[in-house]
């Protein structure tokens, strides 16, 4: 017995040192391996390192130019999000300005505004919103709102304090119930926290499946499927996949590792399990990304650049599918059902659990089942295995 | 020179033509995957977001509060619970991405002129959920202060006076673009033009592999004596060119009608806008797909790309805020221009000229990547010309001992 483990052990060191040897001589795997995620953790992170989009330009029409109006560019500039630098004499220029993405909003107001508040007459006031550009436009609707509203009453309140009410009175009349919003663990609405969390270990997750299809599919494509199978694997398709993919594992697991060392300890993302469950995760993501591209290749039987094909579809989709852009649970009915088999989609699902929200595990048992049970599904395809390593070629 | 042209465009189109690995990165990819995309974002608006209500007041105002944020189609609310820690449990599950919590004091402090303070508790594992969430139970809570306002206003003055000083000023908001506020119109567009590009490069890298694979790492076929960089460049875009264009015009029309997605612009705008895109997109194709040796190497090198380029455009972290560093490697890329191009084309309806900057971004770097490839190839074609010289079969010797290493 212990001499059978001995011998496939050393036979799974052989491929290793193999596999190793074949890395050194093509660049491209390690730029994919190493490179490209690092590349990927670093432009996330720094390109949203403002958190939450500060500064947005934005212009303002005044065509009525009062101390009423000049109070409404106070409140606008006092709001992080909005930059009210820029002035245009009419609509039609701010509206040029629009189209040429100068800025994403303005606010317009018309001539004769104060005139008719003070007379009671009622105006209007209006603010537009590039929503072509859908982030920045959802934000600075919310600041040019809150400033219409608060204009308005700005006005309401002179009239009150004229009546003699304090000013907590006078709150009371003006706002007299307020939304305090909550956002769980992410209190400041950092973007860099939603997004760099989920798309590096999205691309990630793409280059496993790559990798995985192209270090196996690369045997066949040399024509030493035959040799690997039955001289250094021992007949086994086990310990060929072994062999092959544990280098790439032990890769990839310390990568997830240091991106997460990274993102919680550097930049101190919220990380409300602690690091270790997510490192187990981490683990658990790697193997069932390996485990999706070899489902592939198996699916594909021994045609590389088919099984590749399909793991950048399904890792490209996966973006989309995991629900942090666009939540999944919004799309099609056969969408949702889909979206388990999307590694990123569960991965998603347990890292929102645990690293965002710390809350107990056994809530996000369906993702890590899910995860479980696509780590061993390749199991059914090693009799396909054996037949493609025995009777099919490369395909270019 | 032309009869060269002929020549190498002749041989080039044989090799695509009967390549199906090259054929699905350039005709199924781009016509399948709009589709696929438009699909998946067909919902547009995420509705009926689910939360759980813990209505501490049990008053006749906070049920209308309560009834006012469940008819808003953004939100729905899913259980009404009786304290905070059963409706943290549906959270956990997933049932629902938000609590809102109405305070004991409620119907109290409004009846007697004092502040209260609703808590909406949101899961932001997804922005759309706090946006989906805030949206409704802000605008209730503005339309009861309003109501709120007259009841306080009757004893102050008079019922003339009434409507106005409860709102002095009014307000609208106008979606410019976009009115719908879609998720899939926003999107979309951009996507496109990033398929154009994307499948462009899997298609010449791969047979660009195709051609080093089977000439023993040249990048020009052994057997043809060819000379002028330019024409066999020219050869190589009068393949991709056409044929780009004729599925730039599809993704216009056909997925564009299909699935609604803003036409503003006019036609010929876009026909002006989108040809000098896609001859920029091929140039640099051309540039980037001589650094691959192997078939399947396309795809791991330039799959990964479309995410940060998606970023990197502008369009989904707005371009304003990008950091100088990341804006200027945007400018390398076709897509960043070809992108902001196309939304402020279709999405908001700019003529050519409005598309000045664009326009001129993606001439320069047409000419700087001709350029860079006309040199490329002249070395390969001197490169060729040296291993002639050593004799066809030496060189093949070469390369199959550097092949053998492997």
């Amino acid at each position: 017995m212990l001499s059978y483990v001995k011998r496939q052990g050393k036979r799974i060191w052989m491929l290793t040192v193999r596999e190793l040897r074949i890395f050194i001589r093509r660049p491209l795997l390690v730029f994919c391996m190493l490179i490209a995620p690092i590349f990927c953790a670093i432009f996330f992170s720094t390109m949203m390192s403002e958190g939450l989009p500060q500064k947005l330009p934005t212009g303002l029409v005044d065509e009525d130019n009062t101390s009423t109006t000049r109070q409404i560019v106070r409140i606008l500039g006092s709001m992080k999000t909005t930059d009210l630098s820029r002035r245009y004499p009419t609509f039609e220029a701010a509206k040029e300005a629009v189209l040429h993405g100068e800025i994403y909003a303005f606010m317009y107001i018309p001539k004769g505004t104060t005139q008719a508040a003070i007379s009671s007459k009622q105006p209007q006031i209006s603010f537009y919103t590039n929503d072509a550009y859908f982030l920045p436009a959802s934000l600075l609707m919310k600041d040019l709102r809150t400033t219409s509203e608060m204009t308005g009453l700005a006005i309401t309140r002179e009239t009150l304090r004229a009546k003699g009410l304090t000013d907590k009175q006078i709150m009371g009349v003006l706002q007299p119930i307020v939304i305090e919003s909550h956002p769980i663990s992410n209190s400041t609405l950092n973007y860099s926290v939603l997004l760099t969390n989920c798309i590096v270990p999205g691309i990630v997750i793409l280059m496993i499946m790559l990798t995985t299809t192209y270090a196996i599919g690369m045997e066949w494509k040399k024509g030493t499927q035959k040799f690997v199978y039955h001289d250094m694997a021992g007949g086994s398709v086990p310990i060929f996949i072994t062999g092959k993919l544990l280098p790439q594992t032990v890769l990839y697991v310390l990568q997830f590792w240091m991106m997460y060392v990274y993102l919680y300890k550097v930049l101190c993302f919220p990380c409300q399990s602690g690091l270790f469950p997510m490192m187990c995760i981490g683990v658990l993501t790697v193997l069932a990304a390996q485990a999706f591209g070899l489902v592939m290749f198996g699916i594909f039987a021994g045609q590389m650049r088919m099984s590749m094909s399909a793991s950048a579809l399904v890792g490209v989709l996966s973006i989309s599918m995991a629900g942090f852009s666009y939540p999944t649970t919004a799309m099609s009915p056969l969408l949702i059902k889909l979206s388990w088999i999307f590694p990123l989609r569960d991965y998603f699902l347990i890292y929102s659990n645990q690293a965002l929200n710390g809350y107990p595990i056994e809530y996000a048992w369906q993702p890590i089942l899910a995860l479980l049970i696509m780590m061993v599904v390749p199991l059914l395809f090693i009799k396909r295995y054996a037949y493609a390593i025995n009777h099919i070629d490369y395909v270019p | 020179m032309f009869r060269e042209l002929i020549e190498s465009w002749w041989h080039d189109m044989k090799e695509v033509f009967t390549d199906i690995g090259v054929l699905i990165f350039v005709i199924a990819v781009p016509l399948a995957y709009p589709l696929i995309y438009a699909y998946v974002y067909n919902t547009e608006i995420a509705r009926d977001v689910t939360a759980a209500v813990v209505d501490d007041s049990q008053s006749n105002m906070s049920r209308e509060f309560i009834r006012k944020i469940d008819a808003a189609p953004e939100m729905a609310v899913y259980a009404k619970c009786t304290n905070m820690a059963e409706a943290q449990d549906l959270m956990m599950k997933r049932e629902v991405y938000g609590i809102v919590h109405i305070p004991k004091s409620f119907e109290d402090d409004l009846r007697k002129g004092k502040q209260t303070r609703v808590g909406v508790y949101c899961d932001v594992s997804s922005m759309i959920y706090y946006k989906n969430l805030l949206l409704p139970c802000t605008n209730a809570s503005l339309e009861m202060n309003k109501l709120i306002r007259v009841e306080k206003f009757k004893n102050l003055i008079t019922d003339r006076e009434r409507e106005v000083a409860m709102q002095p000023v009014k307000y609208q908001h106008v979606q410019l673009f976009n009115p719908q506020g879609g998720y899939d119109s926003f999107l979309l567009p951009p996507v496109l033009m990033l398929i154009i590009q994307q499948t462009m490069l899997l298609g010449m890298g791969m047979a660009m592999g195709k051609t080093r694979e089977k000439n023993r790492g040249y990048a020009l076929d052994l057997n043809m004596h060819l000379t002028h960089p330019v024409s066999v460049l020219l050869g190589r875009m009068m393949i991709y060119v056409p044929l780009y264009i004729l599925l730039a015009l599809y993704m216009y029309t056909v997925v564009t009608q299909m699935f609604t997605f803003p036409q503003l612009g006019h036609y010929w705008d876009f026909v002006g806008f989108i040809i000098p895109y896609v001859i920029d997109c091929c140039v640099f194709g051309l540039v980037l797909a001589s650094l691959l040796y192997r078939r399947e190497d396309s795809i791991l090198m330039f799959v990964f790309m479309s995410v940060p380029l998606l970023f990197m455009s502008g369009v989904s972290w707005p371009g304003s805020n990008l950091p100088d560093f990341w804006y200027y490697v945007g400018r390398l890329f076709p897509s960043s221009y070809g992108i902001n191009g196309y939304v402020r084309l279709t999405s908001m309806g700019a003529s050519l000229k409005d598309l000045h900057s664009e326009m001129t971004g993606i001439v320069i770097q047409t000419a700087v990547y001709f350029v860079i490839a006309m040199l490329i190839t002249r070395l390969q074609i001197i490169r060729v010309e040296k291993g002639r010289k050593l004799g066809i079969d030496n060189a093949r010797l070469k390369y199959d001992k550097k092949l053998l290493e492997e």
